[in-house]
């Protein structure tokens, strides 16, 4: 790593103020990210992705992309302290929003390389991630494993200096606005399940790559599904040693539940206005005096104080002793369990006005939605059950599940799970 | 409890440990279970020479803290008493001192305070019917020449029967202002009466007064203007109770983890098996956010936040649902062991749900919450 800019924060964060006012619009007063992320009913377009595309390019040319990155990946080598500058700065400015593209490509994709990949892959990927030039999806699930990540069944198979894959890829999130697909596939079927995966970025227009959108119960599109016939992709586009993508998997996958190490909020959080969403859902059936409602409109207020409260002592947890995906868990699971529970809150509030209305951007629709919407953080990634597994095996010690296939070659386990008959 | 401890007050906690370890382990709860009294007095006492009564009184009155902060150095005593659920008038006690230390007068403070931090004197606050709703009502007070007239029935008064002292929250006779008065037991028309229940490492009274005779010198802070003091002492009482809710979870979570650990079935340790990792993973859960919402309690109570009664209603109605259901789950866990008059199990759970319903239940909290934020027609008088 070459750290050549000696640069103050205070220098860096003065660069930054003077360029953000230069060159970028301020938000709008009171807007919201216009690009956000699973909210069904909004369809985001390649178009709206391709707009942000040079104004990230334009961030990447005076200095403020990657700004913790290595200099030689195109980033700034500077300290956390000149990032945190920089969003500091950047807070009142429309500045790029690739939405969930955005936090799949910078926060889980390009960690998992800086992590693993050659200095000649991060050399060629980082600076046009940087730039705009590439964002990334993940080409981890597939039909037949999403809690069993381990055990993927995509093949890619050596033919000199390249790969070629065969199989499918589901649930991958804006795959269809992305430029290539963080791809986990089986190299070695005569050894256990975890010690004969690699990865590989795959272009997700590469030939033989066929990608179809996924409609959603909320109305939205933000999944994909791929499949992949003879799709050749060069051994220099490998991460990680052959065989050894387990490895890469646990890195993944902490950066996957935010479990990676954050500073805790220094004040406590405060609980704020009364949940406004309920309480609007319940003045507009006019239910506020109702003792009922009032019980509901407190217990959904009090799970978004509690939510937050947890989190910080999270935080504080892993301030002190690292990053852990088991600790991570318990922030996960609350999501998982807490949504679902205001969703249902919501609804109950609603009652008859949640499932038919009048006015489609009204409180009963709105409703409604977020009742669809309630189930998406108990499943993606990881679900409720497998955060209460991390839980109870990582933290609180507990034993694991005997399992049948850890020791097994994988073309074995397949075999035998299709004769189950219960016995050992 | 989360909040980082001083060394003096970490020192503090593992003395508490260890005094609560000799002098009242489970063997000695669970001798004391069928007894009228479920504490022992003189393990009171010393636990008074170890500071537990003396946190919110002034040190003029023998009183002290080790951080300067009594709620947060009550929290650590509070937790560790959960642990081990221990009896005795600690959160009963220091209510009392807390609310004569803030709003007594000098006389009443000479009088009452030293005792009550040395535990020659414990106290306990009455204040809401047998259902437990903490509002002033079941006791009224007429004026009448030099003092004031109490009438009726406080139920669910903690350790009443022990207590040499009450705080007593009075209706006024007309009008619908507040008073509170500092009464001692032996007042002529005070009688005790002691009431079955379902904790067996607590005892609850009703005090009755019966056209009990009391003088203007008995007023605790501002006759008819006193609601805002009972919103604090119940903030201070909420969140000591809820302290010793969240050291019971604590601890019965891990005599669950361990047993889950130990005991074989089907050919292995049934904490193996999804379908009790999976509850004892929500148990731990549970716990976790209330052990959070109890730090975000003290901390805001302590520091005397604009939000402090907001944020112990949501932490007191959050964690008495979560105390009791994390109760049931290690019931379950433990299978027909726990179901035994032998194991310990019965103790935490009586306790936890005993919890849910003292100093506000859930419901009660979550309409509190309503009523802070003004919802609904009547919203603008909360």
């Amino acid at each position: 790593m070459t750290t050549t800019s000696t640069i103050s924060v205070e220098e860096f964060r003065a660069r930054a103020r003077a360029w953000l006012s230069d060159h970028v619009e301020r938000k709008p007063p009171g807007a919201v990210a216009a690009i956000t992320s699973l909210r069904g009913m909004h369809e985001f377009t390649k178009e709206q992705i391709d707009a942000e595309r040079p104004k990230q390019k334009r961030l990447f040319e005076a200095g403020f992309a990657g700004i913790t990155w290595p200099v030689e990946f195109g980033g700034q080598g500077l300290s956390v302290a000149h990032e945190r500058a920089f969003i500091e700065e950047g807070a009142p400015y429309a500045l790029p929003n690739f939405g969930i593209a955005g936090g799949t490509t910078f926060g889980v994709c390009a960690q998992v390389m800086l992590a693993h990949a050659s200095d000649d892959f991060n050399r060629r990927h980082l600076p046009r991630m940087l730039a705009g030039d590439e964002l990334w999806c993940q080409f981890f699930s597939e039909p037949v494993a999403g809690s069993d990540l381990a055990g993927v069944q995509t093949r890619a198979t050596r033919d000199g200096d390249m790969w070629v894959l065969n199989g499918a890829k589901v649930w991958s999130s804006w795959a269809h606005l992305a430029d290539v697909g963080l791809c986990l596939a089986r190299t070695n079927w005569s050894v256990p399940k975890h010690r004969g995966l690699t990865w590989f970025g795959v272009p997700v227009h590469a030939e033989g790559v066929d990608l179809r959108v996924i409609r959603q119960i909320n109305g939205g599109a933000d999944f994909c599904e791929e499949f992949f016939d003879d799709v050749v992709i060069p051994d220099d586009e490998r991460i990680g040693d052959v065989d050894q993508g387990w490895t890469v998997a646990r890195t993944m996958l902490v950066f996957e539940r935010g479990g990676s190490a954050v500073a805790p909020p220094k004040t406590p959080p405060d609980p704020g206005p009364l949940a406004p969403d309920l309480v609007a859902i319940a003045e507009a059936a006019g239910r506020a005096d109702d003792p009922g409602a009032r019980q509901l409109v407190a217990r959904g207020h009090s799970l978004d104080f509690l939510r937050r409260v947890l989190d910080r002592r999270l935080a504080k947890s892993m301030s002190r002793s690292g990053g852990d995906a088991g600790v991570a868990a318990y922030g996960k699971l609350t999501h998982g369990t807490f949504d679902s529970e205001r969703a249902l809150i919501g609804m109950e509030l609603a009652q008859g006005e949640g499932i038919a209305w009048d006015e489609p951007e009204g409180t009963g629709a709105s409703a409604a939605l977020t009742f669809l919407n309630g189930r998406i953080n108990s499943i993606a990634g990881g679900s409720d059950q497998m955060q209460r597994n991390g839980i109870s095996e990582q933290v609180l010690g507990l034993p694991r599940e005997p399992s049948w296939d850890r020791d097994k070659p994988f073309d074995q386990v397949l075999r035998d799970a299709q004769n189950w008959d219960g016995r050992v | 409890m989360d909040l980082d401890l001083s060394d003096d007050q970490e020192l503090f906690r593992e003395t508490t440990a260890r005094f609560i370890d000799a002098r009242c382990p489970l063997p000695e709860v669970r001798r004391l279970a069928d007894q009228a009294v479920a504490h022992d007095p003189a393990v009171i006492r010393d636990a008074g020479e170890l500071g537990w009564f003396a946190l919110f009184v002034p040190e003029e009155f023998g009183g002290g803290t080790v951080s300067g902060s009594p709620l947060r150095d009550a929290v650590i005593v509070a937790e560790e008493r959960g642990r081990f659920v221990q009896p005795g008038p600690f959160v009963a006690t220091n209510v009392v001192a807390y609310a004569l230390a803030e709003r007594g007068t000098r006389e009443q403070q000479e009088r009452y305070l030293p005792a009550l931090a040395s535990a020659e004197l414990t106290g306990s606050w009455a204040i809401s019917n047998r259902r437990g709703i903490p509002e002033a009502g079941a006791v009224r007070a007429s004026a009448r020449e030099g003092g004031f007239v109490l009438e009726g029935t406080a139920g669910l008064v903690s350790e009443g029967g022990a207590a040499g002292v009450f705080l007593v929250t009075a209706a006024d006779g007309e009008g619908a202002g507040v008073t509170q008065f500092v009464v001692p037991r032996d007042a002529a028309g005070v009688d005790v009466v002691p009431l079955g229940g379902l904790d067996l490492t607590r005892r609850f009274v009703d005090v009755r007064f019966d056209g009990v005779g009391v003088g203007a010198d008995t007023v605790v802070g501002t006759a008819g203007g006193a609601q805002p003091d009972v919103e604090r002492q119940l903030d201070v009482a909420a969140t000591l109770n809820l302290a010793e809710s969240v050291g019971a979870m604590r601890r019965l979570v891990e005599i669950t983890v361990d047993y889950a650990k130990a005991r074989t079935a089907f050919g292995r340790p049934i904490g193996s098996f999804q379908a009790l990792k999976h509850i004892l993973a929500d148990a731990s859960l549970w716990t976790e956010l209330s052990t959070a919402a109890l730090d975000a309690a003290t901390e805001a109570v302590a520091d005397g936040r604009p939000t402090a009664s907001e944020i112990v209603s949501i932490a007191k109605a959050y964690a008495g649902d979560a105390g009791a259901n994390v109760a049931q789950m290690c019931l379950q866990a433990h299978g027909g062991i726990g179901f035994t008059w032998e194991h310990d199990l019965h103790f935490y759970l009586r306790r936890l749900e005993a919890d849910r319903a003292l100093y506000g239940d859930p419901v009660w909290h979550r309409e509190r919450i309503c009523r802070i934020h003004g919802l609904g027609a009547h919203g603008g008088n909360a």
